[in-house]
């Protein structure tokens, strides 16, 4: 309970930063839009369209304002479909243009839902409430979904077909990864757009329950990828008077097979937990291999 | 050469564009290295450089936005290298790190530079002038695409004879201790993603994956399906254990960060 606490806490602070980060680029200048007529409807094509422009949303990154740019790309079409008048569409851009920073394979729940605020002609203030609220969960959700399951399932099978010579390796690496991948961003965009605000308070506890199912899966792979792909052996042997005992076939390999691999994975990620950066642990694994090859012990 | 270099350019280009926009993932190393290996002539080198390359990068992803090394770069230049140097693959990607490393430098950089473009986009909204805010997202596209054509043609155009002296005259404890570090890189990857998702929770899935190679045998699929079953008993139970009582349930979600 006490985790959960801290974690709800940090997860606020984290939204009031970015709230104050977009209040700093804001160029908005009312908040109610003139036109509040919510008679455009926005068709499937609309929101398929919408999908797939997202796919641009880092088009224009940067460290000011992370994805705004793309991010206004993605729904602009939409937004000049439901804002008849100038000023209200000045204003809504205006807003779209601040600081956003939303993970790259989610985006589209966030754009659809927004769509559907804007088509109801929500305060301006609200709808950046909405988009700044969902920038963390959606960031977990992704990173979870993606990064740490799709991607090692996807890559894992497809490196194990490739490192035998198949050339099916990169073919089904792509078909796996890209039925999910754009599964997810139309389907989200759908459901985002149509489900509108009353998906936000189920949204919180899935985000948790869907990050939980996802980081199982994810790690009884990783289990699996470190005991078939990290290689690690000694070539040791131990001379006492007749007996020959090779280190590796006689001891390591009959205690447990893949144990060195499994224990450098372990030495690298507790000194990972000690904020060694990637770079200074590849570095290091240099080292270690031009070292021990030099003396012998690998 | 020059023609192999050229293509090697531009299909950095498009993978590098693919990295940030798209995200189709085909500048993934698995494919990238086939591919790299077809301009070369070499498939299967390529298919094996870009398999084990894939395995080093698993977890070099874009994590709560801290850039890893570049894995464009690693995998254009790492198998182009092996195919031309003849080198081990391991090697491969003792050489490719550094320039990965290098790249992700510049494109922080590129990423700083273009802040000022935001208030372009300003301008051009109180303009009303879509297409320049369209295009403020193709041309930086179009820079990406340009500055990975450049980091992939000049090295490989004008470095891999040299590359391919130096390896001739390395001597062989140096090439084979790189080969054994390049065994032991795809560790890192893992830790990374281990860093993140790791909590006291998920220990026993991580024993079970372990396991089930290391006693069972089994192939990746089999496991990753079995997992798909344990977590989908989880989710529904947690369901049905919130229908029938008020009974607490323990649900830690992973750290969730900015995702980029």
């Amino acid at each position: 309970m006490e985790f959960n606490n801290d974690h709800d806490k940090k997860m606020a602070e984290k939204e009031a930063k970015r709230m104050e980060q977009a209040l700093a680029t804001s160029k908005a200048t009312a908040d109610t839009f003139y036109d509040q007529s919510q008679d455009v409807t926005l068709t499937k094509g609309d929101i398929n369209r919408m999908a797939f422009r997202s796919l641009a949303l880092q088009a224009s990154f940067n460290y000011e304002r992370m994805q705004a740019g793309g991010w206004l790309y993605t729904i602009l079409p939409a937004l000049r479909k439901i804002h008849k008048n100038k000023d209200d569409l000045k204003n809504s851009m205006h807003m779209h243009m601040e600081f956003i920073n939303v993970h790259p394979f989610d985006v589209t729940f966030l754009s659809g839902l927004v769509l559907a605020m804007e088509k109801g002609k929500e305060n301006i203030s609200t709808i950046r409430a909405v988009k700044v609220a969902l920038m963390g969960p959606l960031g977990g959700i992704g990173d979870a979904l993606f990064w740490l399951t799709l991607l090692p399932i996807c890559a894992g099978i497809g490196a194990s077909l490739a490192l035998e010579g198949s050339f099916f390796g990169p073919i089904i690496f792509l078909l796996m990864f890209n039925i999910v991948h754009f599964g997810l961003r139309f389907g989200l965009a759908h459901y985002g757009y149509h489900a509108g605000t009353s998906a936000l308070p189920l949204l919180k506890t899935h985000t948790k329950r869907i990050s939980h199912a996802a980081s199982i899966i994810g790690m009884t792979v990783i289990g699996a990828l470190v005991a078939s792909y990290v290689h690690l052996s000694t070539p040791l042997e131990i001379n006492a008077g007749q007996a020959h005992v090779a280190l590796q076939a006689d001891v390591l390999d009959k205690l447990m097979p893949n144990i060195l691999p499994l224990g450098f994975t372990l030495i690298v990620y507790s000194l990972m937990k000690r904020n060694f950066s990637p770079v200074k642990l590849i570095g290091l694994t240099v080292i270690i291999g031009v070292v021990g090859k030099l003396v012998g012990f690998l | 050469m020059l023609m192999d270099a050229l293509l090697i350019g531009l299909l950095a280009g498009i993978a590098g564009v693919d990295l940030f926009d798209g995200l189709t993932h085909l500048h993934r190393p698995i494919v990238i290295g086939p591919l790299v290996g077809l301009i070369l002539g070499d498939v299967t080198t390529g298919l094996y450089v870009g398999g084990s390359l894939e395995l080093v990068w698993m977890g070099m992803v874009p994590l709560a936005g801290a850039q890893p090394p570049n894995v464009v770069i690693g995998g254009v230049i790492g198998t182009s290298f092996a195919i031309l140097t003849h080198a081990d693959p391991k090697v491969a990607i003792g050489i490719a790190v550094p320039f990965a490393i290098a790249v992700q430098g510049c494109i922080t950089i590129l990423f700083t530079i273009y802040s000022p473009m935001m208030h372009k986009c300003d301008r051009f909204v109180d303009q009303l002038n879509f297409k320049g805010i369209e295009w403020v997202n193709y041309l930086g596209m179009i820079i990406l695409f340009g500055f990975y054509f450049i980091v992939a043609f000049l090295p490989i155009y004008f470095g891999a004879d040299a590359a391919t002296a130096l390896v001739q005259k390395s001597p062989q404890w140096l090439l084979d201790g790189l080969s054994v570090a390049g065994g032991m890189m795809p560790a890192i990857g893992f830790a990374m993603l281990m860093k993140i998702m790791m909590k006291k929770t998920y220990i026993a899935y991580f024993i079970l994956g372990f396991l089930g190679v290391t006693f069972l045998n089994l192939p990746i699929l089999a496991i990753a399906l079995g997992a798909l079953a344990i977590a989908m008993i989880d989710f529904f139970n947690y369901g049905r254990e919130n229908n029938d009582s008020n009974k607490p349930v323990s649900s830690d979600s992973v750290e969730v960060e900015d995702g980029i």
